[in-house]
């Protein structure tokens, strides 16, 4: 478990962009925290990064969103955004067809509202908890697992 | 006039929790057409929804698969005995939950095999505005500008004519409607958020100037036509984490539903304005879910009419603003009457290439 404060929304962009450098295809990335705490913004951040130019609405109504990413020196096709805001299980989101995305080595998978979805997430996911900071636009941000996305870092 | 000149247009509608039919009848006149709807049947299931705050998808499709059936047979009882069938099939093919999409669908496309009659797709945005040019002066509407906004959407779409759409600004966030949704949610006061808080606005009265604390206007001065949402949902989250013993006062409450609505109203009228001065409009057009928003409608109306007398404000009546088939079908006349007569010809086979698409834009 590693933490990090961010200061402002921009920082807490930042460190979306910073995560999403180390990603290598198939990660899954479960978000937690309230309403309003920066979970699309992490997750606008690693788009940034992962050099998507269409913004990263909010998939809260049509649950999903997969954005597409034109880069022939990745092998990362597709970054899909999952919303489970308002849904009691996993189920939910397989009947929407998030099997045919999750973990395939060419997408990358972020979902906000983990939470609410846990039984569909494999053991290798990475999970993001914002918590709001002591001060205004502060953040407390835990990233679990992050090993395996260091890894590469090492590698290199 | 020859009975059977008319066009009959079935239109289905299943994008999110409304099972929506409807029939709708285009008589020829003069050089253009009038619309006579015959039936508007809409089936809600915001009740089913209304306690996990959110449509719940499967839910959402076991109502619709229940629902669909019953629906277009009681819109057809009504169809003219001139015709045993509409002439037309027009369903929402996309965006939306594509769960409930499905079943709307996989309709369609079954009773366009069965009746051997044809069928279109029809993008439920272009559905929203088709609407609103099926009444009033066909003359003096391009160019115009559409302020879409619904609980998924908020665009600004620029259009020279009836099948030319142009996306010039949308949210980059939050939807208006999911702000309305969410605030209502950290308020504790009920979905669908934007008729509880219009209305707990409407309470608050007149008094708007007399509230102490004020809410951000997101991006109301930045030169373009894009909206952002999400840091005012953020913005009355602080405000109300700061006194959150003043939730269960209603006053205060009502407060802030007033605030909030002032300044999601502010930013659209804003942008949807400077859209319409620089590209010089005939009309102004403001339509899906949140334009039933009777300030948004009050507020926009009123700066349109003084901008120019001469610019047209078109809006739809409020049970047409929200989820309805009879929109899909005016969508599809214009769609249809766009295309060569071979085009027309090969629609009946259509079935076989329509598909869903739950993020389809306009």
């Amino acid at each position: 478990m590693q933490k990090f404060i961010t200061k402002s929304e921009k920082q807490t962009l930042a460190l979306g962009e910073k995560l999403a450098h180390y990603f290598q295809g198939g990660e899954i990335i479960g978000l937690i925290g309230e309403l309003g705490a920066g979970k699309t913004v992490l997750i606008k951040g690693m788009a940034k990064q992962l050099n998507i130019n269409k913004t990263i609405t909010s998939p809260t109504f049509v649950l999903m969103k997969v954005y597409s990413i034109n880069n022939k020196q990745s092998i990362i096709e597709n970054l899909v955004h999952v919303d489970a805001y308002r849904l009691n299980s996993g189920q939910d989101l397989i009947e929407i067809g998030l099997e045919d995305w999750l973990g395939k080595s060419n997408t990358i998978t972020a979902i906000e509202w983990a939470d609410r979805v846990k039984d569909i997430l494999p053991k290798s996911k990475i999970i993001v908890k914002i918590k709001f900071g002591k001060k205004q636009n502060e953040r407390e941000i835990k990233i679990s697992n992050l090993k395996s996305l260091w890894k590469k870092d090492t590698n290199q | 006039m020859d009975n059977k000149k008319y066009l009959t247009i079935l239109g289905i509608e299943t994008s999110c929790d409304e099972t929506a039919a409807s029939l709708l009848k285009v008589i020829p006149k003069n050089k253009g057409v009038r619309f006579e709807i015959i039936s508007n049947v809409v089936s809600s299931q915001v009740s089913i929804h209304r306690q996990y705050g959110g449509i719940v998808p499967e839910m959402a499709a076991r109502a619709h698969i229940g629902k669909i059936i019953p629906v277009i047979e009681s819109c057809l009882k009504k169809m003219p005995r001139a015709k045993k069938l509409p002439d037309l099939i027009a369903v929402t093919s996309g965006p939306g939950l594509i769960t409930s999409l499905l079943v709307g669908v996989e309709t369609a496309k079954t009773l366009s095999y069965v009746w051997q009659k044809p069928l279109l797709g029809i993008n439920h945005l272009k559905g929203h505005v088709a609407v609103n040019f099926m009444s009033g002066n066909q003359q003096k509407i391009f160019p115009a500008v559409c302020l879409i906004v619904s609980g998924g959407h908020s665009e600004l779409v620029l259009m020279k004519n009836y099948n030319q759409y142009q996306k010039i600004g949308q949210t980059r966030d939050d939807a208006a409607g999911e702000c309305f949704d969410k605030v209502a949610k950290l308020l504790n006061i009920g979905y669908p958020g934007g008729p509880v808080i219009s209305q707990q606005a409407e309470q608050f009265g007149l008094k708007i100037k007399t509230i102490k604390f004020s809410l951000p206007r997101p991006m109301i001065n930045s030169d373009n036509f894009d909206f952002s949402f999400s840091g005012l949902k953020t913005a009355v989250l602080y405000l109300i984490k700061k006194q959150k013993h003043k939730l269960s006062d209603k006053k205060f409450v009502q407060a802030v539903c007033a605030e909030t609505q002032q300044a999601i109203v502010d930013v659209l009228v804003s942008k949807t304005m400077r859209a319409a001065k620089k590209f010089k409009t005939k009309s102004v057009i403001l339509c899906g879910g949140v334009a039933a928003n009777k300030e948004l409608r009050k507020q926009l109306k009123f700066q349109v009419e003084s901008l120019n007398p001469e610019v047209n404000f078109l809006v739809p009546p409020q049970n047409l603003c929200t989820d309805n088939a009879v929109m899909i079908a005016a969508a599809a006349y214009f769609k249809f009457k766009n295309l060569t007569k071979t085009q027309q010809n090969r629609l009946k086979n259509n079935w076989q290439k329509i598909k869903t698409n739950p993020n389809l834009e306009i």
